[in-house]
């Protein structure tokens, strides 16, 4: 609800202004108390998510930091300006383009977890990013990823791909057989079983989880260079 | 005597652990090896119903671990075969009375007295379980072909493989005119899905109800086709690895023999 930063020489507290002004105070006094020798005479910024509006929270909140804790000074957090959606979205392009026609991914350090072997029914795998397994994933297993999940064997177990909301995320397997899947928030199960083993995918598509045959959808060859994931 | 605790399990109840482990154990006997089969099932102890031994317990193993009796007292000889033994299980403890320590330095006592120690294990991965794998050497994990008992033997695999136990598998229950037919997961399956050594295939037999509800070991029925499957794993675990495993048809008519004589049979 209430959630500290750092930012350069200043602490930046982001609150949820809706929550009642006795439980924000609640939640201050838990965060500033164990950092008690730092905050004082600190420049603390209060973001309330909205450009506008809530100055008699934000006053009364300072008041309190500055009573309790000792603080320096505290004002409202200014944003920056946002920029034209469309010149963001170009700049966003030019940059990947730059940096993967550079090959800057030599030098990129990655979170993939590639494990090697079978995870049995019981067995549950986290991977805080992608995961790739070299082997199959049994009945009752669960394979769960922050990122994308690629078995190069047999999914027969649960996998869940993108935990918590990475609905872009997908998962493959050679042999595409789940109880269950999910990606981001969506869940499917009882998935239809192809008769024989083909490569298929699942992501998700206006608002389902859709499987497809890796090879035919080809969902990555259309990418014009190699981009990081 | 340095002889080998092997402990028989599935996750799953009522695959056949027991009839397995008190066959086994009598085909071994009757191969000249001294053998103790172990009920592990405390609380619920029925070895001693399938062999038959039931009216002479007198001390069990709970009796044995703690010291309340020798291991002389405890293990009951067989009717039939001289160098089979049976530790039965107490029937008024629960399965927390014993602790895997205490099972760690019972086995070493049984191993000085036996080639083969038998560990037949509850159904479930809890005390029980623990209790029985305690200290095994080897282990036997039996499965039928349905879903629900591949799922639990995997699960137990994945236990035995944490304990550094290698386990063998044992498909038991094979009715071989509904694997040809498709309706039944054929053992080929289930190998794929649990990845371990294979070391038998047990066809689906009458003579098993028959075997149990009477005391005489199934080894010893010779029409048994189950009663023979369990000699060959027994011989197999007994250092004949090259026995081939044989692979349980369906018992064909006059038709369908015609048919496979001439090639014809899918």
């Amino acid at each position: 609800m209430v959630r500290l930063k750092g930012v350069g020489n200043s602490l930046c507290v982001m609150l949820d202004p809706m929550t009642p002004a006795d439980h924000l105070r609640t939640e201050l006094e838990k965060l500033f108390t164990g950092l008690k020798s730092e905050v004082e005479n600190a420049k603390v910024t209060i973001d309330v998510g909205a450009p506008e509006g809530y100055d008699e929270l934000i006053d009364e909140l300072g008041r309190y930091l500055k009573d309790t804790f000792k603080v320096g000074s505290v004002e409202r957090a200014r944003r920056k300006k946002p920029r034209s959606r469309r010149i963001a979205a170009e700049s966003k392009v030019d940059r990947l383009r730059r940096r993967d026609m550079e090959r800057s991914w030599h030098d990129y350090r990655t979170d993939v977890l590639m494990l090697t072997g079978r995870v049995r029914s019981g067995q549950k795998v986290t991977a805080r990013k992608h995961l790739l397994i070299l082997g199959d994933v049994n009945p009752g297993a669960e394979v769960m990823a922050g990122g994308d999940i690629l078995i190069m064997g047999s999914l027969l177990g649960t996998a869940i791909a993108g935990h918590p909301e990475g609905d872009e995320n997908i998962i493959l397997a050679l042999d595409f057989r789940p109880t269950q899947v999910q990606i981001g928030s969506y869940v499917a199960a009882g998935l239809p079983a192809s008769p024989v083993k083909v490569t298929e995918f699942a992501h998700v598509e206006n608002g389902n989880i859709v499987v497809e045959n890796y090879l035919e959808a080809n969902p990555f060859g259309r990418l014009p260079w190699p981009q990081v994931r | 005597m340095d002889g080998k605790i092997i402990v028989v399990t599935s996750g799953k109840g009522g695959v056949g652990k027991t009839t397995a482990t008190a066959s086994i154990g009598a085909a071994l006997a009757l191969e000249g090896k001294k053998v103790a089969v172990v009920d592990m099932d405390i609380g619920l102890r029925n070895l001693d119903v399938v062999m038959g031994l039931e009216n002479r317990i007198v001390f069990n193993i709970v009796d044995a671990v703690k010291g309340r009796c020798k291991l002389k007292q405890a293990a009951i000889k067989d009717r039939r075969l001289d160098k089979l033994f049976l530790i039965p299980a107490s029937q008024s403890d629960n399965k927390n009375v014993l602790d895997p320590e205490e099972m760690v330095r019972f086995s070493s006592m049984l191993r000085r007295h036996f080639d083969y120690v038998f560990m037949d294990c509850p159904a479930g991965i809890e005390r029980g379980f623990e209790n029985s794998v305690a200290a095994a050497d080897e282990a036997l994990v039996i499965c039928t072909p349905e879903v629900a008992a591949v799922r639990d033997a995997d699960r137990v695999i994945g236990l035995l493989y944490a304990r550094s136990i290698t386990p063998k598998l044992v498909v038991n229950r094979i009715v071989p005119a509904l694997v040809e037919r498709g309706d039944m997961l054929s053992h080929v399956d289930m190998v794929d899905v649990l990845s371990v050594e294979l070391i038998g295939l047990v066809e689906m037999d009458d003579q098993v109800v028959v075997s149990t509800n009477t005391g005489v070991p199934l080894v010893m029925q010779k029409t048994s086709k189950a009663g023979a499957a369990f000699r060959r794993i027994a011989m197999r675990l007994n250092g004949q690895v090259d026995l081939p495993i044989q692979v349980p048809e369906a018992s064909g008519g006059l038709f369908k023999r015609f048919r496979s004589k001439f090639g014809l049979k899918k």
